[in-house]
């Protein structure tokens, strides 16, 4: 018996883990101001509507990553209320590396979309 | 059901055990941002929710400790650990003993050791106070709302402890007050405030803080200044040609050597880095009793 559900689930989290860059690197490219996570989040929740393809919490480790390879910046500054923030800011060669991921993406976009319409 | 931020804090650090402690503290300090900021747009968004279904919302959306764990571990294991972990690992004994002046947690226990003496003094008078004019002034009918207010006082100078402890001993405290439910009468709100458990713990780690305050306020003064008059009683010595760092038996005095000097500044140091390790010490052990007193399970 093939747990479909699980199967589901892992084929989504494997599927986010290169995504997730792709679309927090767009994201914090055409803001003007930086952003902190729970801003993003919201953001994110307005794009994708009801169908939520990824945990809120699971961003925050991409936002990480993406840190420490240089491609964002991040500062942290206290807030009004509760705990003081992390705002993240896209570099210089966040951007260009973004142009080149965006050009990936297209080409495995019409490669899947060929490939699954089998045309 | 997870009933708090500092609940679900909990249950991700020890999701994460085992984890890079940077990850850990990225993780939690992620949490309680995003947490937090989620919670007070659901409450600004929707009044009417309850804490405890925002609070739900709020997690079924940032997901839960365990999914947001294997989150961080997933990244953590694509990304070579940090070039500090390694440094650590290769340090020798030595290094590590004379590093404890640059541990903010040993300085911190430190300055916590010293305020708690005067803590420990207030606590203890606030608290006897309290009790006994709660106590004899029960049979008049203001006897309860003095107690009440007392009780109160109770619970704010237990969080105000809770930052001093979380600030200069590094264990996570309560930032707010308790969670108290929404939508509870008055009246049953003052009787879960008086039949609290946690009042009773309250009031007993107030009293004990002047005993501890007394200790640690001793220990801290005696290690310090027997350790910085080893170190500066042969430069006086020498400056003032006077016998200064000696032992007085009978009515002959004798003192040490001029060769012997350095020595004796080494040992002064090294019983100063050492009662830095003990203060570090201290500091962790009270933080975990404040904790056991101050925190509800």
């Amino acid at each position: 018996m093939v747990d479909s559900a699980a199967l589901t689930k892992k084929f989504q989290k494997e599927m986010n883990a290169g995504i997730a860059s792709l679309v927090l690197l767009s994201v914090l490219d055409k803001t003007e101001e930086p952003m902190y996570g729970y801003q993003i989040a919201k953001l994110l929740e307005h794009y994708s509507g009801d169908a939520a393809f990824m945990k809120q919490g699971a961003l925050y480790p991409v936002l990480h990553s993406l840190e420490s390879s240089g491609l964002l910046e991040s500062k942290v500054e206290p807030s009004v209320s509760g705990p003081p923030r992390r705002y993240y800011e896209i570099t210089p060669e966040g951007r260009e590396t973004l142009v080149i991921w965006l050009g990936v993406w297209k080409q495995m976009k019409s490669f899947v979309d060929r490939a699954v319409k089998g045309a | 059901m997870i009933h708090s931020i500092e609940e679900y804090l909990d249950l991700l650090k020890a999701e994460l055990q085992g984890s890079d402690s940077a990850t850990i503290q990225d993780a939690l300090a992620d949490a309680e941002e995003h947490l937090r900021a989620a919670l007070a747009g659901v409450r600004e968004n929707q009044p009417e929710t309850s804490e405890e279904a925002a609070l739900g919302r709020v997690i079924e959306q940032y997901g839960s400790p365990d999914e947001t764990a294997s989150a961080y571990r997933e990244v953590e294991r694509l990304t070579p650990p940090g070039l500090a972990r390694e440094n650590q690992r290769s340090e020798s004994m030595l290094v590590r003993f004379f590093a404890i002046f640059a541990d903010p947690r040993a300085w911190g226990a430190l300055l916590y050791m010293l305020i708690a003496f005067v803590n420990g003094i207030v606590y203890f008078t606030w608290a006897v106070v309290g009790v006994s004019l709660s106590v004899s002034l029960a049979i008049f009918i203001f006897g309860l709302p003095l107690a009440i207010l007392f009780l109160l006082s109770v619970r704010g100078l237990a969080l105000l402890e809770g930052r001093i402890v979380e600030a200069l001993l590094g264990v996570r405290m309560p930032r707010r007050p308790k969670f108290t439910q929404q939508g509870v009468k008055w009246l049953e709100r003052l009787k879960l405030l008086v039949t609290d458990r946690l009042n009773g713990k309250m009031l007993l780690y107030m009293l004990f803080q002047l005993a501890f305050g007394t200790l640690y306020f001793s220990v801290v003064v005696t290690l310090l200044s027997l350790s910085l008059s080893f170190m500066v009683s042969p430069i006086l010595e020498a400056i003032t040609d006077q016998g200064v760092a000696g032992v007085i038996i009978g009515d002959t005095r004798y003192f040490l050597s001029p060769p012997w000097y350095p020595v004796l500044v080494i040992f002064g140091f090294v019983l100063l880095t050492a009662s830095m390790h003990l203060f570090k010490f201290i500091g962790q052990l009270h933080g975990k009793y404040a904790k056991m007193f101050l925190v509800t399970e």
